[in-house]
């Protein structure tokens, strides 16, 4: 097993991609850097329990996520849904009307997607993680992930493509 | 697989990542080759995850966060330092007390201000004999004497020197020196004085209460206080035998 890297070495490999998942589940800076920080301090107090240092990166992930859902203190369950079950229409929206947004209007978009699918397609878009590593780290089947990747992709998709024919914010 | 499924598993699919490697995906994929359609729509899609990977990454963090979250780590770790060398420093001085503590215990009665030696023994015992003790047992019979002593947990088991068995005994006490019985036998060598006076005494204590005895029996001659004592030991006992005089009184009746 390799050593677990020095704190300051693990806050400058990982804070800006936490940071961005932060960001675009709250859309608030403020919060973002909070629960980033918070994050670490987790790390700081129980990292050394974590005993395969290869998984540092979905171990910080998780946490963020979970400080999260604690922060919105969520109880509700969320539902099971397969892949298979999901209904969808797939939307046609043009890679340009993408090209033309900026990350914050992108992220606004997301935050209009329903809360159980904003991380899921967060995760999917900022870290290239696999859906096994997405569903480690949301603590959900593999399945799960799918059936919300393919209704929050959808629905991002739609709304994105909804944006086309909105007016330029002055 | 039709072209719609593909569709829905493929907007899964992002390109330059492990997704290919899933087997519904490179099914999928698989159809993308044969199916003009699809293979169109899929190169929009590709375009459009690859724009939106690049919207996600753009978000960056504020300048300082990571500064911010390292020095604040640093301050919480350089608090529980001093907690901990605080409650370490409290520890050490506890235990450093309870060892201080104990080191005085063990160490009062050597310390505590008390002579134990031979010379002190013996100025002790020549000023109880000499400052009006009172005798607990009176009789003229060893043995009574012997038994007296046993029965109160004094020296019994001591020798008398031979000249000494032949003076008149008057009587005992019982005296302390260091938390141990001292066997007192007082003996009368001038016929006038009363029954209950003596004028010769026999201090018997164990040896090991009093400190710096030399290990050999030679008798030791010196004036202690008011009398003139002659110290010896036998066995695990030490005699002391005093009376007024000098060393040729002394030897007497040894």
């Amino acid at each position: 097993m390799a050593d677990s890297p020095d704190f300051e070495t693990l806050v400058a490999r990982h804070y800006e991609p936490l940071y961005q998942f932060a960001f675009s589940l709250t859309r608030e800076e403020a919060e973002a850097c909070d629960l980033t920080q918070q994050t670490f301090c987790v790390w700081a107090a129980k990292g050394h329990q974590l005993r395969d240092v290869s998984k540092v990166k979905t171990w910080l992930f998780t946490t963020l996520h979970r400080e999260f859902l604690g922060s919105r203190r969520r109880q509700k369950r969320f539902p099971h849904l397969e892949l298979e079950a999901a209904e969808l229409e797939l939307p046609v929206i043009s890679p340009d009307v993408i090209n033309r947004l900026d990350a914050a209007q992108v992220l606004d978009v997301l935050k209009q997607v329903d809360d159980i699918y904003q991380a899921p397609v967060a995760l999917f878009y900022l870290q290239d993680y696999s859906y096994k590593e997405i569903a480690e780290i949301l603590d959900v089947p593999i399945g799960t992930v799918k059936s919300r990747l393919t209704r929050g992709l959808g629905k991002l998709h739609q709304l994105l493509a909804e944006t086309e024919n909105q007016p330029p914010t002055p | 697989m039709n072209i719609n499924e593909a569709k829905t598993i493929l907007l899964l699919y992002r390109p330059g990542t492990a997704d290919a490697e899933d087997p519904q995906v490179a099914a999928a994929l698989a159809l993308t080759k044969t199916d003009a359609e699809l293979a169109c729509w899929f190169e929009q899609h590709c375009a459009r995850q690859t724009a939106l990977c690049a919207k996600f990454r753009q978000v960056g963090a504020p300048a300082g966060l990571k500064e911010q979250i390292i020095s604040e780590q640093l301050a919480e770790i350089r608090l529980n330092a001093r907690r901990k060398e605080r409650i370490t420093a409290a520890v050490a001085l506890s235990v450093t007390f309870a060892a201080l503590i104990f080191i005085v215990i063990s160490l009062a009665p050597h310390f505590s201000g008390a002579d134990r030696s031979l010379g002190a023994y013996q100025n002790q015992m020549a000023n109880t004999a000499t400052s009006g003790y009172g005798m607990s047992l009176l009789t003229n019979d060893l043995t009574q004497i012997r038994t007296y002593l046993a029965q109160s947990g004094a020296p019994a088991d001591y020798t008398l020197p031979p000249a000494l068995e032949k003076i008149p005994v008057a009587g005992c006490a019982i005296e302390s020196w260091s938390d141990k019985k001292v066997s007192m036998i007082c003996f009368r060598t001038n016929p006038a004085l009363a029954a209950n006076q003596s004028d010769l005494w026999l201090f018997v204590v164990d040896r090991k209460s009093v400190k710096h005895i030399p290990e050999t029996s030679v008798l030791q001659f010196a004036q202690s206080g008011p009398l003139y004592t002659a110290a010896w030991t036998q066995g695990d006992k030490l005699y002391v035998l005093g009376t007024r005089g000098d060393e040729a009184t002394i030897r007497k009746f040894l």
